[in-house]
């Protein structure tokens, strides 16, 4: 875990202290020089306090929180809940008949089909006992460690729309996105990382694109940095083609120089300072941002714990397995996407044509990577102060199209929660006899986020941003944290 | 219904105070003891004799049948009934809509519902009256001091103040700012140098940096009025609209793609970006570009420009597909126009009273739904830009040739309709498992409803192999059948050329509008469609125009209709009684637009010349005298100066609303010519964010100004004005996130080397470098862009391929400019950059670096095998070596403070 960013400092790092930081205030300087403290001791970028110049320097929440870091799977496309977490026996029993008494049946595509039964069997698991679908085998072995939801409902049938619910609360583009809002919150523990980071599929971006991720009104410091898996994982991170280290370090020098001549001809301003020690951040970023990400060195038997060895689990496991490093590093926010556009129909969740053969290999893409997250979270001792979420952006239909498909359905769907202390093993409300709509203790999107922004340490209530002349909360005016999530 | 309610019980019981509410659940709750009370305190006024969403709560019966959402109560299932999940805040909009029940109540309305909702006594029961409930929830009084709130009081013109300091003092800005410095013992900064000026004056009204010549022109300018030549020489520039114009262009949401979703292309949305720019070059009178951009297609002027502005009503974001499946969408287009309009033109959110009365201002939500009322009639047109005679020719043509091709497609679909049935079943049925063959094969008589659900789909959604409908067909259906599509193939290359055209509204009735994406008549669509209706899309004929009824929707909830509405304006902002309508002569249009328009551009109004006033000030001096230029109301800044402020807006409204004449008396005042490198201990402490104004504030570039500084700088800027926007290189694993990627990656080059107000605004994908420097969320209006400080940044000046390819072009025609001595050029690269030679210091620090560089780069070049075929030498002497050198120091420029800074 040697990282680059020490072998690279520039000029003499305590002659760049000293010139540079007459602008910083004493308690940024002193942050600086126990920086260098915690360098010296320890060669890799380690979380730390920040510059209070920083817009993500750390800051306290609201209440002791349980998790400190959020790890939010999202399976994009829209998940069967009926295929995979929500058992519905009275599906079997009516297979073939229509769906009768719930008011009109409003679909997406087409006309309305017969009620249709899962293709898959379902198990009890664990000691709570509860049913997971046979495509989730490795999955199901965690059952005790998670807590699902299977009473949650969206707001749209669209694809967009209904991703953007997830991402924002509302059905809207221009809102800031949860893991903004936690940013903005929270601030991050490690300034040489994004705060917020986005890692997608390799086949695509999920649906909506960076709108799923965007700031919407906040500043441009709490949006979701694009990791990618590949080549550099942050765009313009290292100068283009074979440019020597020292060589960008003799530009830094020079330009540390010039603004420091300009500095200190405006000593009263902490803009320039500011920017001035951007620049240091930025270039301890190229150093460990790749080092972040690197999963070369992890031992043989972590990466298989991911699948790295099998070319159907290796994408996503190697997305999860960058999770973890993320998070150990002090990433605030990782989330992850599963599920690109290029063929919508095979790339994705979304299965009109056919739920058996779109929802087996999804599902086999990501079951052992996300069974060896949760395995190896724990074996880090990271579970519990790291919440892990699984999410989609609406459920299906229990109503087939043409005999071998689902339509989207945003009247139920099953989303889980493990880690954070969380109370695993329990199913939490329900959706109703055939998994049409939430029926027990249904829960709104706005309630999955009160209740993820109080295992974090906030009140939902209180965590507001002013614009347009307004406090926004990310739960607008409503939502209320899940009890059994939060007990 | 019994597992249902103990499935609900259990999942309570294992929750906290799980025992409280079981407790109660035991205890029998009475209908006219526990529930009636809670119902008539709460419910009835709008769900008894006014029945709400068709709801009627009065009656057992009532609650069992519902309203427009379904059943409310069933009777035994709390948690089933809406009436409890809406109590309860489980479902939205939660109920009563003017407060919340207290948790007794909600829990006694679950407990009797639970219990079998029993009903005791007369079969109804009476609740208030509807008239006088329902005016209790629209109407609002407006106290009469919220009248008295600064910003509602009609500016004044104030006396200049007498100060003491006259010299610096001359021009009334700066008594009006001096009389404060005064009372709080600040010291002004003294006057910036003239080069400091010029940049300062370049950047702030073209956004681009002057020419070394252009700064010594203006150092050496001995006479008078030097200063006032300068301004008039950049109001006078087409690049001035490109800067100022995009500054509105942030203020109206502009992009040129739809958003959501699909994020379509809007092909001649630029049209609109054109005119604004044009608008500032030509000094459109600020009046009539309101008018123009509301109602641009009613007014007495009316010409294709006008036509384009409508443009803005347009530029928000739209879902586009299935429109008419979803009639709520129209109302959040509304939405945002409303929330454009009044942020916009009057610094107010009055889109915060959609479902509510304004919470901080003296709003009434009645007034938004008047306000709903203006734009109610709008329709999406293309507005064609050729002559009348022309477009109603086209389009006729265009109806003509849609109304020949209907009757062949009806033909072709009632013989293809069985034989597709048949080719389905022959030929494609077997990819389908077995009940869905089974339900396919069944004669539809036979079928059971499940199957013939089933069967629907299979014939309708899917496809038959190719031939297999010829296979189905009698030769002489088939013969019909290539006739009837070699007929339809006919007419389809009929189609006449559209003329140029773009997008804009104009009034209508949207109950008629055709259909768009999504919204085609396709099988099983489920579009609901009111075939009572009479009526077009666009009003012809005789007889003028009358717009759609609209409504006082309650909570805003598109199903809860309260009074019918007419148009009207902010009332506490309103003075006199100005006409809610103007109805143009050719009685097309209603004229509410219009008369909004007059009523928001007239000296009557309190805001718009305010408003309008600040904004221009916000631009000069990085700060509006009120800080938050789309918000005047009590949640807003309030102003520094106020009086200033008055005096700015009477003044823009005598100038007759002349935004360059507003530059010109604003840049000629002490003020704008304060230095910002200026140190008082005093003033500091007193006013240490220098919110009055007592030295000039650095002013970060933003994300455009940025970019073409670079471009200008490298001397690389392509200056072509107007038309189509271009697509600058993003990385493409950026363009890989979004659907169909649409960017379309151009090469690196001259092509895209122009102004950053061309560059595409696609609003699923911002362009990452302007992104990154804090580009507005380009969905919503903004007035004050953020100014953040991110690694980011330092990132994308410090690696991106643009930014060393244009130091390299940079270092070339410094080169070119300055020869092959290193000390010329560190001085000919900080005049071209900052507008200045470099101090002692820096020219030691730069020369001694290219020093380094050369000899780095000369090793280099004499190390690799086969030297690249060196470029033509820009001037004689200059190697490849002191090019590669030269590009290091002039990247190291581009990312300086004192490059990215206005100073």
């Amino acid at each position: 875990m040697d990282c680059p960013g020490k072998k690279l400092d520039f000029i003499s790092r305590r002659g760049f202290l000293f010139q540079a930081s007459g602008g910083l205030s004493g308690v940024a300087l002193a942050y600086l020089l126990n920086q260098e403290g915690l360098l010296a001791a320890d060669p890799s970028c380690l979380p730390g306090a920040a510059a209070i110049d920083s817009p993500v320097a750390p800051r306290q929440p609201h209440f002791a929180p349980r998790a400190k870091a959020v790890i939010s799977l999202f399976m994009s496309g829209g998940v069967s809940h009926m295929d995979t977490f929500d058992p519905k026996p009275d599906l079997d029993r009516h297979h073939g008949a229509p769906l009768e008494g719930k008011g009109e049946v409003v679909v997406r595509q087409g006309h309305p089909g017969p009620l249709m039964r899962t293709p898959f069997q379902f198990k009890k698991y664990g000691q709570s006992g509860i049913d997971v679908s046979e495509i989730f085998p490795h999955v199901a072995q965690k059952v005790d460690q998670i807590a699902l939801i299977r009473s949650m409902y969206g707001r749209s049938n669209d694809h967009v729309l209904a991703h953007y619910e997830l991402a924002s609360g509302m059905i809207r583009m221009g809102f800031p996105s949860l893991g903004s809002w936690v940013s903005y919150g929270l601030g991050t523990e490690n300034q040489n990382l994004p705060a917020y980071v986005v890692i997608y599929d390799a086949r695509g971006g999920p649906f909506g694109g960076p709108a799923n991720w965007s700031a919407g009104f906040m500043p441009a410091a709490f949006q979701g940095t694009i990791l990618r898996a590949a080549g550099d994982p942050i765009i313009d991170l290292r100068p283009p083609g074979d440019l020597p280290p020292e060589q960008q370090r003799a530009r830094l020098d020079l330009l540390a120089q010039l603004n420091d001549l300009d500095r200190r001809r405006y000593p009263g301003s902490s803009e320039l300072a500011a920017r001035i020690s951007s620049y240091e951040l930025a270039y301890r970023m190229q150093g460990c941002a790749p080092e972040a990400v690197d999963v070369g060195k992890e031992p043989q038997p972590v990466k298989k714990l991911y699948g790295l060895d099998n070319p159907v689990t290796a994408p996503f496991g190697h997305q999860c397995l960058m999770a973890r490093r993320l998070v150990e590093r002090g990433v605030r926010f990782v989330q992850l996407y599963h599920g690109g556009l290029g063929q919508q129909d095979t790339d994705t969740w979304d299965a009109h044509r056919n739920v058996k053969e779109n929802h087996t290999q999804h599902a086999a893409e990501v079951d052992k990577p996300i069974a060896g997250l949760l395995e190896d979270l724990q074996r880090a001792g990271l579970l519990d102060s790291t919440l892990v979420i699984w999410q989609s952006e609406f459920g299906r239909m229990p109503i087939s199209q043409r005999g071998v498909g689902r339509d989207h359905n945003p009247g139920a769907m099953t989303i889980w929660m493990a880690g954070a202390k969380i109370q695993g093993g329990q199913a939490i409300g329900a959706s109703d006899e055939f998994g049409y709509k939430a029926a027990v203790e249904p829960h709104s999107v706005h309630d999955l986020h009160a209740t993820i922004l109080h295992l974090l340490g906030m009140d939902h209530t209180k965590l507001t941003y002013f614009f347009g002349g307004r406090h926004m909360r990310l739960t607008d005016v409503y939502g209320d944290p899940i009890r059994q999530i939060i007990a | 219904m019994a597992v249902a309610f103990w499935g609900s019980v259990c999942a309570l019981l294992a929750g906290l105070g799980w025992w409280a509410v079981a407790a109660r659940a035991q205890q029998a709750v009475s209908f006219s003891r526990d529930v009636l009370p809670v119902l008539s305190a709460n419910c009835l006024k709008c769900h008894g004799d006014t029945q709400l969403s068709g709801l009627d709560l009065r009656s057992r019966a009532g609650m069992l049948k519902g309203g427009q959402n379904g059943p409310s109560v069933t009777p035994g299932n709390a948690e089933a009934s809406r009436l409890y999940r809406r109590v309860a805040g489980k479902e939205k909009p939660s109920m009563p809509m003017d407060g919340k029940l207290s948790d007794a109540a909600v829990a006694t309305l679950r407990s009797w519902i639970n219990q079998g909702a029993a009903w005791e006594g007369a079969a109804s029961v009476g609740g208030p009256a509807g008239a006088s409930s329902l005016a209790a929830l629209e109407e609002m009084e407006i106290p009469a001091e919220a009248r008295q709130y600064w910003a509602f009081r009609k500016p004044l013109r104030p006396p200049v103040p007498r100060v003491k300091s006259r010299d610096w003092a001359r021009h009334p800005i700066d008594a009006f700012l001096m009389q404060v410095f005064e009372q709080k013992g600040l010291t002004p900064a003294p006057a910036a140098g003239r080069a400091t000026l010029a940049r300062r004056a370049y950047l702030d009204l073209i956004g681009l940096p002057p020419s070394p010549e252009a700064v010594a022109a203006f150092v050496n300018d001995n006479s008078p009025d030097a200063w006032e030549k300068l301004i008039e020489r950049l109001l006078a520039s087409p690049q001035y609209g490109e800067r100022w114009g995009r500054h509105w262009l942030d203020v109206a949401r502009y992009a040129d793609s739809s958003g959501f979703e699909h994020d379509r292309d809007r092909p001649t949305a630029w049209r609109y970006r054109d005119y604004v720019i044009q608008s500032f070059n030509k000094d459109t009178p600020y009046n009539a570009f309101i008018a123009e951009q509301l109602a641009g297609d009613e007014l007495d002027w009316t010409n294709f420009d006008t036509k384009i502005a409508t443009g803005f009503l347009r530029a928000g974001p739209r879902v586009e597909f299935r429109e008419k499946d979803n009639p709520q969408y129209r109302f959040d287009y509304l939405d945002d126009m409303i929330a454009a309009t009044s942020q916009g033109f009057l610094g107010l959110t009055v889109q915060c009273a959609r479902c509510h009365n304004h919470k901080f201002d003296p709003i009434p939500q009645k007034d938004y739904y008047r306000l709903q009322s203006v734009f109610f009639g709008y329709v999406d047109v293309n507005h064609y830009l050729a002559p009348e005679a022309e477009a109603e020719t086209f389009q006729s043509k265009l109806e003509n040739i849609d109304a020949r091709i209907r009757p062949l497609r009806e033909q072709l679909a009632e013989i293809e309709g069985p034989a597709r049935q048949r080719a389905f079943v022959a030929e494609a049925a077997h990819r389908f498992p077995e009940d869905a063959q089974i339900a396919v094969k069944t004669p539809e008589a036979q079928r059971t409803p499940g199957q013939q659900l089933l069967a629907n789909q299979l014939f309708r959604a899917v496809g038959v192999p190719s031939g297999a409908l010829d296979r189905q067909l009698s030769a002489e259906d088939r013969l019909i059948r290539n006739t009837l599509l070699a007929q339809i193939r006919e007419l389809e290359k009929q189609r006449p050329a559209a003329p140029p055209a773009a997008i804009g509204v104009t009034d209508g009735d949207y109950r008629f509008a055709p259909d768009g994406p999504g919204d085609e008549p396709a099988p099983g669509k489920g579009i609901k469609r009111d075939a009572s209706l009479q009526g077009s899309f666009l009003h012809k004929g005789d007889g003028a125009y009358a717009a759609p009824p609209s409504y006082f929707l309650i909570r805003g909830d598109a199903e809860s209709r309260g009074s019918r509405m007419e148009p009207g304006f902010v009332t506490v902002a309103t003075y006199g009684n100005p006409p809610a309508a103007l109805p143009p002569s050719h009685g097309r249009t209603s004229g509410r637009r219009r008369a909004l328009a007059a009523w928001i551009a007239s000296p009557d109004n309190p805001l718009a010349a305010r408003v309008m006033a600040n904004r221009i000030w916000h631009h000069h001096f990085g700060r509006g005298i009120v800080a938050t230029p789309n918000n005047f109301g009590k949640m807003g800044e309030a102003p520094t100066h106020p009086e200033l402020l008055d005096w700015l807006a009477t003044e823009f409204v005598a100038r007759g609303w002349s935004v360059k004449q507003m530059h010109r008396l604003i840049m000629t005042s002490s003020a704008y010519r304060m230095a910002s490198e200026f140190e008082n201990a005093a003033s500091q402490k007193a006013d240490p964010e220098n919110r009055l104004l007592w030295k000039f504030r650095m002013q970060r570039l933003d994300a455009e100004a940025l970019r073409d500084t670079m471009l200008a700088v490298s001397g690389k800027l392509n200056r072509e004005m107007g038309g189509p926007p271009v697509f600058p290189k993003v990385e493409p694993s950026v363009v890989a996130t979004m659907k169909n990627g649409i960017w379309n990656i151009e090469e690196d080059g001259p092509k895209v080397w122009r102004r950053s107000v061309y560059v595409y605004r696609k609003r699923g994908m911002p362009f990452p470098m302007f992104e990154v420097f804090d580009l507005p969320d380009q969905n919503v209006s903004c007035g004050g862009r953020n100014v953040s400080t991110v690694p980011t940044q330092a990132l994308t000046l410090l690696n991106n391929e643009f930014v060393l390819r244009q130091a390299r072009s940079y270092a070339e025609r410094v080169a070119g400019e300055a020869g092959p001595d290193a000390g010329e050029q560190a001085v000919r690269a900080y005049q071209v950059a900052l507008g200045r030679e470099p101090s002692e210091s820096e020219k030691r620090l730069a020369v001694e670096f290219l020093g380094r560089q050369r000899q780095f780069h000369a090793a280099r070049t004499a190390e690799s095998a086969a030297p690249a075929a060196a470029p033509a030498a820009p001037a004689r002497g200059v190697t490849e070596a002191h090019l590669a050198a030269l590009a290091d120091l002039t990247h190291v420029i581009y990312n300086l403070n004192e490059f990215v800074y206005i100073r």
